[in-house]
């Protein structure tokens, strides 16, 4: 048996957990630069606000209906989501964290130990919700792919309370009939499209396609999918557990950048990013991909990338700071309005299997980055910095609706009435 | 690249430290206060309404959301869209407080009320600290 627990709205949740004033408010958090609407709490879902609408073009509605509006808080959302993990993993041996707010558990050879499914889940969804504040949702199914169609049941569909189980066919079918075709994992839009045409609307009649023919249609992704829905295990941990073949840090700007030194601070800080993913999942850049560009909206529109490659691959910030002014002689141009500008890492390598020669140019020593990061892990992000990052303020996120960082800052520990 | 480090050692390289077998972990005052880790939070207590159970204005406060209060106890409430730091009555919907100037408050049904957590610990700063001086009450 699988599960997979995944909260309500989690980011407008959180908001909700150490801020009683809007618990029963409809809340939305905003994305990077307070661009779009990312994440509709269910009081909120109510009045019909659509996910990744423009945040300007629907500002006055929200304003008419007194919706909270807030700032992504990364700092509080990490922070929530490793202490709900952490309870998660109190309920299996096995625990495979999916993203931010999911998790799935794998039950093998649990044999008896648990005989109802259904009370299992509502007691993992109590804990986490007395312990954390944040409301889950729990799909138990057969197949990773069946646990996510369950947990779908459970925060989507009527008549489920928040738990479903899916451990037959009788239990399934009910299920996937009443699912869009783009309700199951792994089937995107494009690919749904498609489906629609040999007429495949839902998830129920996906299940019931000869699995070999739609692997000779589509690809053996959609083969694993109609397996799953079937029952058969397809899907291993260690094939979604695979590190990220690319790292970008990119974004746009608060305001237009003309100047050098300006460009230069907001590349390193992508690069800075940029190194410290490495770091985390120990892989190392080879080729690094270095662009900015102004706003493909205006006159004259400009765009320069240009990849670097390393002599040797490399997770040092700092060697990534210099490919970043190696060739940012190429990519500034005066006279342009630079809107856009990022870092990526476009072809890594693993740092355990590296063999470096004789004639390789020595590696600045990695106890160096790693005191730098567990500085910044420690004080915060920006405690410190590469002095080619600059202080420039100009390109930072936008954050303008910000909560506090209740749980990763003193200053910003909740106030509780005596 | 992996490697393996082997100390080389060439002869008589002095006396190993007596103490080294009796090295132990620091006390971690973490692993004193807080239980459960996932559950707890802290707060700062804003207010004299508790002064009689020894929490004062500006206190630390160590809320645990795994506990199940008990009549009596001291609990962190939301009530009507405000955390408040009171002791519970629980068999006649009270928050008490532990002072004589505020009187008990009844719980009524048309308030929002839920309990947040048991307050487990309360610390006191007896010298300014840094990093709570930047806490605006």
């Amino acid at each position: 048996m699988y599960a997979l627990v995944d909260a309500v709205s989690f980011y407008a949740s959180a908001e909700k957990v150490f801020d009683p004033s809007i618990r029963n408010k409809p809340v939305v958090v905003l994305t990077n630069n307070d661009g779009c609407i990312c994440a509709v709490c269910p009081i909120a879902r109510r009045l019909g606000i659509p996910k990744f609408k423009p945040y300007f073009q629907i500002k006055y509605f929200l304003e008419k209906h007194g919706v909270v509006v807030r700032s992504s808080n990364y700092e509080l959302y990490a922070d929530l989501s490793e202490r709900m993990m952490n309870v998660i993993a109190r309920y299996c041996d096995n625990q495979y964290i999916y993203s931010i707010d999911e998790s799935f558990l794998e039950f093998k050879n649990y044999g008896n130990l648990i005989g109802d499914w259904h009370k299992y889940g509502h007691e993992i969804r109590k804990a986490i919700w007395k312990e954390t504040r944040l409301p889950v949702g729990v799909g138990f199914g057969t197949t990773p792919t069946l646990a996510k169609a369950a947990n779908h049941a459970a925060k989507k569909l009527t008549g489920f309370n928040g738990v479903a189980v899916i451990d037959s066919n009788q239990t399934s079918r009910p299920i996937l009939k009443r699912m869009s075709v783009t309700d199951v994992w792994g089937i995107g839009n494009r690919l749904g499209k498609k489906l629609n045409l040999l007429g495949i609307n839902t998830a129920d009649q996906l299940m019931q396609q000869s699995a070999k023919e739609m692997r000779r249609q589509f690809s053996v992704v959609v083969e694993r999918t109609v397996n799953e829905l079937n029952g058969i295990t397809c899907l291993s941990w260690d094939e979604v557990r695979a590190p990220k073949q690319e790292i970008f840090s990119t974004r746009s700007f608060g305001q237009r950048i003309t100047d050098h030194q300006a460009l230069m601070f907001a590349l390193v800080t992508h690069g800075s990013i940029v190194g410290r993913k490495l770091r985390q999942q120990h892989s190392l850049v080879k080729r690094l991909m270095i662009f900015a560009s102004s706003s493909p909206h205006e006159n004259q529109y400009y765009k320069k990338s240009i990849v670097y490659e390393f002599p040797v691959a490399t997770d040092s910030s700092s060697q990534i700071a210099s490919a970043i002014s190696i060739v940012l002689q190429d990519i500034f141009q005066i006279g342009v309005y630079f809107y856009r500008c990022g870092v990526g890492a476009i072809s890594l390598e693993s740092q355990q299997y590296q063999q470096p020669d004789f004639f390789t140019p020595s590696q600045p020593s990695p106890l160096i980055m790693n005191c730098f990061d567990k500085i910044n892990q420690r004080y915060g992000q920006g405690a410190v910095t590469l002095a080619s990052e600059g202080r420039a303020e100009k390109w930072q996120m936008r954050r303008s609706l910000l909560s506090p960082q209740y749980t990763s800052r003193w200053r910003d520990i909740p106030k509780i009435s005596c | 690249m992996k490697v393996i480090p082997i100390f080389a050692e060439a002869g008589i390289s002095g006396f190993e430290s007596p103490a080294a077998e009796y090295k132990e972990l620091g006390l971690s005052l973490d692993q004193l206060l807080i239980k459960h880790p996932n559950a707890t939070f802290i707060g700062q207590a804003n207010g004299d309404s508790m002064q009689g159970v020894g929490i004062f204005n500006g206190d630390l406060l160590i809320v645990d959301r795994s506990l199940t209060a008990k009549n009596g106890d001291i609990i962190v409430a939301n009530y009507n869209g405000c955390f408040v730091c009171k002791l519970i009555d629980k068999t006649h919907a009270l928050l008490l407080s532990a002072s004589s100037k505020h009187p008990p408050v009844h719980i009524k049904p048309e308030d929002e009320f839920q309990l947040e957590g048991v307050v487990t610990r309360s610390i006191r700063l007896h010298q300014k600290s840094p990093e709570i001086l930047l806490c605006t009450l």
